[in-house]
């Protein structure tokens, strides 16, 4: 227990160091990139003292450094400015745009490792049968496209040829919700509403699939190729002399020091595809944080866009952290690291 | 009556390189409760011999089989994969060379131990599974049983988990316990201890011993009667004292000149093949 609390710290203390230097860097770039926000924001009309006006609100006129200072004594406030694409403070806006994508994110990931790993076990229980090769391919066609493809492909199939599900959207207008929490499979529940909570999940299911396609696919092939090499050990053969039913040996005991390894790569998958889902939303018309971001960042929105990347940064090293404690609690070896009795 | 009773087993594999030939229709008994050595340098086809006696190289597509194997008066021919699985962990269990790494490094001893218990009582309880293994462990004068019992394999030393392998092969009181090169992995004088304590253990349940080894010194205190097994040929076979007052076979006799004086911690290279090592094989009278 006290080896997971160590971890914990240490996790939380490097991810405090990358989100700095995040900051800093995504700070610098923003002002490095040309065109004056200023300007920008108040459109062709403005007079040169409006601009000098608001750029002095800015602090644009200051040295970089003295301004990441502002940045930081604001943000230590939990104010991260105003947008001025948006004329809303940042916060608000990720509060508002944050719940649809990471809604979409989760369920992508809860599919990528609901359905991976089971084929993976399944192709490696089987390896070099034909449910392997099957899965093989299947894993290999799945991996070959991005997912934005995926999205392209699902939604003319499945949406359009074949009205099967909606074709944007995260829930039909005839629908009036209270946000309470953002997520609208949430929400519905606390409005009573079971008709607007399927409504939901009607339009949740191909655009997760589609992000999660690709992550399917990758979880297969590793865990199989893991647990291939697991299959050698002679703890498997000591499993299989004393009887162990093949789908228990397969489930469990080669399964769990399979997954040890991969688990790591998983993680990562996962946080990428808050990268792809920028892709897919575009796609879906998903009201998400993607939309926003590309608007923020075309119109050089410098606040909207150090928040945008700051609360992606932080979600990528939060699913990094939770995936080096699964780590730990699975693999006996890091939780007992200082136990070892001879 | 035997207890195994192998009749002219031969076995090739099939691969990208054509057909290899590893046992050439070898012939070997095991009475119960008797302890018999299979000896032979590497590669000889010891441990493929073991793996057919528990059913498992017969689900390997590559692998084809012919003659006979009887255990407890049953022809195993024809077995389907539920009636050869059915022996393991039951009737047959198994001891391997290395045991820390024939132990899953990642569920404790307990969750290990229950396993095997359930083969043999599929509803026994988690109490149940404790007490069990509790007293299979007590038996190997393992001092801390339940600190044992919740420890990962990499926690214990090695010796000590020699101990849970060999109370694990024994604690559902199986009629043949197959040791395959055991304990090799570990130092002497561990080796030593836990073979002291198989032979005990052995004893005590009655089971028979298939023991396979290297190393003729170790056969020579264990085993009641030896086959010597050449390129997947038995050459010469009799009672252990016959066998070693009276190699009659000459890849016996080269084997017994290069046995190494103290430890015999394996077995020494053979410098030569001999065209006399192809002789037929000679049976010692006496024994079983
Ligand atoms: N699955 C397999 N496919 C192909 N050949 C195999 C397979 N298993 C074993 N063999 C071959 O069969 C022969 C006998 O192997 P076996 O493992 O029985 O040797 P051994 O006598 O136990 O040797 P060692 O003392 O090194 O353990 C070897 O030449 C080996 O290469
Ligand atoms: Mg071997």
């Amino acid at each position: 227990m006290s080896q997971l609390v160590g971890i914990l710290v240490r996790r939380i203390g490097i991810s405090v160091v990358v989100l700095i230097g995040v900051s800093m860097l995504i700070f610098a770039i923003a002002r490095i990139i040309p065109g004056d926000p200023a300007r920008i924001a108040l459109g062709p009309n403005a007079t040169a003292e409006q601009i000098a006006k608001l750029r002095g609100e800015m602090h644009l006129d200051e040295n970089i450094v003295i301004q990441y200072g502002f940045f930081i004594k604001d943000l230590v406030s939990g104010d991260l400015g105003t947008s001025l694409y948006t004329n809303r403070p940042v916060t608000l806006d990720i509060a508002q745009f944050l719940p649809a994508t990471l809604e979409l994110v989760f369920l992508a990931g809860v599919i990528m490792v609901g359905l991976g790993l089971p084929l993976g076990i399944l192709a490696a229980r089987f390896r070099n049968k034909w449910p392997d090769h099957l899965v093989r391919a299947l894993a290999l066609l799945t991996v070959s496209a991005p997912s934005f493809v995926w999205a392209v492909i699902l939604m003319l199939l499945c949406a359009y040829y074949l009205p099967l599900f909606p074709i944007a959207g995260r829930l039909s207008d005839i629908y009036e919700i209270e946000r309470v929490t953002g997520f609208l499979t949430i929400d519905t529940l606390i409005a009573g509403n079971v008709a607007a909570f399927l409504d939901v999940w009607h339009h949740l299911i191909l655009p997760a699939v589609a992000l999660a396609l690709s992550g399917i696919g990758q979880a297969a092939r590793l865990t199989r190729a893991n647990m291939v090499e697991t299959y050698e050990k002679p703890y498997i053969e000591m499993a299989q002399a004393y009887g162990f039913f093949p789908h228990r040996i397969a489930r469990i005991y080669a399964f769990k020091p399979s997954l040890i390894p991969s688990l790591t790569i998983i993680g990562l998958d996962f946080a990428a595809m808050l990268g792809n889902a920028f892709l897919v939303e575009a796609v879906f018309a998903w009201p998400g944080l993607s939309r926003y971001g590309v608007n923020v960042i075309l119109r050089k929105d410098l606040n909207a866009i150090m928040g945008t990347v700051l609360i992606i940064a932080l979600t990528f090293l939060i699913v990094n952290i939770i995936v080096d404690l699964l780590i730990a609690v699975l693999n006996p070896r890091i939780r007992h690291s200082t136990r070892v009795q001879s | 009556m035997s207890l195994l009773s192998i009749r002219d087993l031969s076995l090739s594999f099939r691969g990208i390189h054509g057909v290899t030939e590893v046992l050439h229709g070898i012939a070997l008994d095991i009475a119960p409760g008797e302890k018999v050595a299979l000896v032979g340098e590497s590669g000889s086809g010891k441990s493929v011999t073991a793996r057919i006696v528990l059913g498992l190289l017969q689900e390997l597509a590559a692998a084809r089989i012919d003659g006979e194997v009887r255990f407890g008066g049953e022809d195993m021919r024809g077995f389907s994969r539920q009636q050869f699985a059915a022996n393991r962990g039951t009737e047959i269990s198994m001891i391997f060379q290395d045991p820390t790494s024939s132990l899953n490094p990642t569920f404790i001893i307990e969750r290990q131990f229950a396993e095997v218990i359930r083969r043999r009582n599929p509803g026994a309880s988690r109490e149940d599974c404790l007490r069990i293994a509790g007293e299979a462990l007590a038996e190997t004068a393992i001092p801390d049983v339940e600190r044992v019992l919740a420890s990962y394999p990499f926690q214990l030393s090695g010796g000590m988990n020699q101990r849970v392998m060999i109370a694990m092969a024994l604690v559902n009181k199986p009629k043949l316990l197959i040791a395959d090169e055991p304990g090799t992995a570990l130092d002497v004088t561990v080796q030593a201890q836990t073979l002291q304590l198989m032979r005990q253990l052995t004893d005590e349940h009655q089971a028979a011993v298939f023991f396979i080894s290297h190393n003729l010194g170790v056969v020579r205190e264990f085993a009641d009667r030896v086959y010597v097994i050449y390129r997947g040929r038995i050459v010469e076979d009799g009672p252990t004292e016959a066998i070693f007052a009276d190699p009659r076979h000459a890849y016996t006799r080269a084997l017994m000149a290069a046995v190494p004086r103290i430890t015999g911690m394996g077995l020494p290279d053979i410098p030569e093949r001999s065209d006399s090592f192809d002789a037929p094989q000679i049976s010692h009278e006496g024994g079983s």
